[in-house]
């Protein structure tokens, strides 16, 4: 019965962001063309008719009555067409599976190095609380966490691409490069990779690294944590079979929602390094007023995130089955 | 407990730790740039010059690329940040709190409402934050318009869950016995004991909102006739040499490092504030 309200919830909410996605441009101010045509408020004057904007709004569906325009976006979407792109001119589902890989290869590479960094600073940490190394832990990752993802980004441009020649500063790979090898060509990804990598690392580690922080602390105060001492077992025993195993349970949803969270955050890293993925389509998109693009944008990044959540759901009960009973 | 005196134990705590204090510190810096920005300025921030000027006597951070002093853009920019991320804080922990208490002590009305609460936590901030950004003009009301609808139900979630756990204790039970109303011990037995949580929440979306408007005005969806710190990073990564001259330095990084030191400010409180509230995170000597 659980399992069926929870699922009911996801299904409410993919049609509340579907029906968003619909009405959002339909209630704004003028129909969707006065974005296109001279309108006196916007900066763009291109000149379009009433012949012109009657051919289009029957062109794009746009005269017919609302229910049968919502039913017809509704098709459409099942068919996997996201509309058509104004500013790539292709359609948006084409444009958004090229980018898909770019954006996965860097949320992912990100993703296990922060988990993995955050998880034992923050162990290091909580275990000896108070300490040195914790206020100065505490102190320094606080102080990186504050640090703008796409400030950042320019930044490490400046130093590691501009001054020290170490990396490229954009793209996911060299143009029109021939490469003898297939390691020539995977090394060449992996150089492109690092420097927007080590911006969403610095972005993200604060809150995993914060939570592991908490869940420790939680779990050094428990009387079993007390007990292990007390039968006299080594602190690393302890720290490994006792307490890490269990401050690790709300970690594992945390993974299943950062990754979510992260790629809402490659819209600016993406954007910086000119990393060719889904989030700098954001970004494209908003520049050159392309909508189509904007939603289909949109609709695949919060399908992934609302996606990501649904797994982090279901993980978190096999994990904890006290959980399913609550 | 009233709420007044509350808040003095609070302070009294508070006061003891450091990184909270060296927050508030930095905060108060940029809250006295922005309160008297116009005196505190070398020029107005509109006023053209000659452009791309290395720092100089005149310009002590030298001027844009259509001739506007840095310095002055930078110090009247606090103004813009701070005033949006106050106004929104502000706004929606009143909106947050006020349907947070209303839903965690009426239960039927708490239903209802979470029921939109959770479909606006579903869907993530950031790009619904880009999508109605990009369709509405841009200017600083409808952002504040714009964080605020997507600001207030966290602060709700929070709220409600404290009410739940309250409205049962014996204490407010005893005062429903002798016919207290509703409201009176939704005002009087509730809310001062939430208080320290609304602090704690609203610091933390101060912080998230100089980050997002800032972001925002980066991606050039913030308001053009505004000079916030985040439009200034937008023009000078616009411009084309910006990396391959030294005009970074006195362009690009002092705005950049504006914004992460008031984030850090906020941070740094957010964390003293939430050792107060939950003790088992305290630290010895922090």
């Amino acid at each position: 019965m659980h399992q069926i309200t929870k699922i009911a919830g996801y299904v409410a909410i993919i049609l509340v962001v579907l029906s968003f996605n619909f009405f959002l441009p339909r209630v704004m101010p003028g129909d969707p063309f006065s974005f296109l045509t001279g309108d006196p408020s916007m900066d763009m004057p291109i000149v379009l008719d009433e012949e012109m904007r009657a051919e289009l709004l029957a062109y794009y569906g746009l005269d017919k009555p609302l229910l049968q325009q919502f039913s017809d976006y509704m098709l459409n979407l099942l068919h996997g067409n996201l509309g058509w792109s104004i500013y790539f001119n292709a359609p948006v589902s084409n444009i958004l599976i090229g980018r898909l890989k770019w954006t996965l290869l860097l949320v992912g590479t990100a993703t296990a190095i922060y988990m993995v960094l955050g998880i034992v600073l923050g162990t290091i940490s909580a275990w000896k609380r108070g300490g040195k190394r914790d206020v100065g832990l505490l102190t320094f990752i606080l102080s990186i966490s504050s640090l703008p993802s796409f400030f950042l980004g320019m930044l490490f441009i400046i130093l590691f691409g501009i001054k020290l020649e170490l990396f490229p500063i954009f793209g996911a790979q060299t143009p029109f490069m021939r490469y003898s090898t297939p390691f020539g060509a995977t090394a060449d990804i992996f150089r492109h990779l690092l420097l927007p990598a080590a911006t969403l690392v610095i972005a993200h580690i604060g809150g995993v690294y914060l939570l592991m922080r908490n869940s420790m602390l939680n779990v050094v105060g428990e009387d079993y944590i007390l007990t292990a001492r007390a039968k006299g077992l080594a602190e690393w025993y302890i720290l490994r079979k006792h307490a890490m195993k269990n401050a690790l349970l709300p970690i594992t949803t945390m993974i299943a929602l950062r990754v979510g969270f992260m790629i809402s955050g490659t819209i600016f890293v993406e954007t910086v390094f000119a990393y060719p993925g889904v989030g700098i389509l954001l970004y494209d998109a908003v520049t050159y007023r392309d909508y189509p693009l904007l939603q289909g944008a949109f609709l695949i990044i919060t399908l992934a995130i609302i996606a990501a959540n649904f797994v982090a759901d279901i993980i978190y009960v096999r994990l904890d089955p006290r959980v399913k009973h609550e | 407990m009233s709420t007044m005196e509350g808040l003095n134990r609070f302070w009294t705590a508070y006061k003891e730790k450091r990184l909270g204090l060296i927050g508030l510190g930095i905060l108060l810096f940029f809250v006295t740039l922005a309160i008297f920005a116009p005196y505190i300025a070398p020029y107005d921030p509109h006023e053209m010059y000659k452009p791309v000027e290395h720092p100089n006597s005149d310009h002590l951070l030298g001027t844009n690329d259509i001739g506007q002093d840095i310095l002055s853009e930078l110090i009247y920019g606090s103004r813009v940040s701070l005033f949006i991320a106050f106004f929104v804080s502000v706004v929606s922990a009143i909106i947050g709190t006020s349907l947070g208490l209303l839903s965690g002590y009426f239960e039927r009305i708490g239903f209802f409402l979470m029921r939109i609460v959770d479909a606006f936590l579903a869907i993530p901030r950031l790009p619904l934050i880009i999508v109605i950004a990009a369709f509405m003009p841009p200017s600083i009301w409808n952002l504040i318009f714009i964080f605020v609808l997507l600001g207030w139900p966290i602060t709700t979630r929070i709220i409600r869950s404290e009410v739940l756990s309250l409205k049962n204790r014996p204490y407010v039970d005893a005062a429903r016995m002798l016919g207290a109303r509703d409201f009176y011990i939704l005002g009087r037995h509730i809310l001062p004991n939430v208080v320290p949580l609304i602090i704690v929440q609203l610091i933390m979306e101060a912080g998230y909102v100089v980050l997002a408007e800032s972001g925002l005005s980066f991606l050039g969806l913030g308001d053009p006739t505004a000079k916030s710190w985040g439009m200034i990073l937008h023009y000078s990564f616009e411009y084309p040499t910006i990396f391959i001259s030294d005009l970074w330095m006195w362009w690009m990084l002092p705005a950049g490092l504006c914004i992460t030191f008031t984030i850090l400010s906020l941070t740094f409180i957010g964390y003293a504030l939430e050792e107060l509230v939950n003790p088992r995170l305290k630290v010895v000597e922090l």
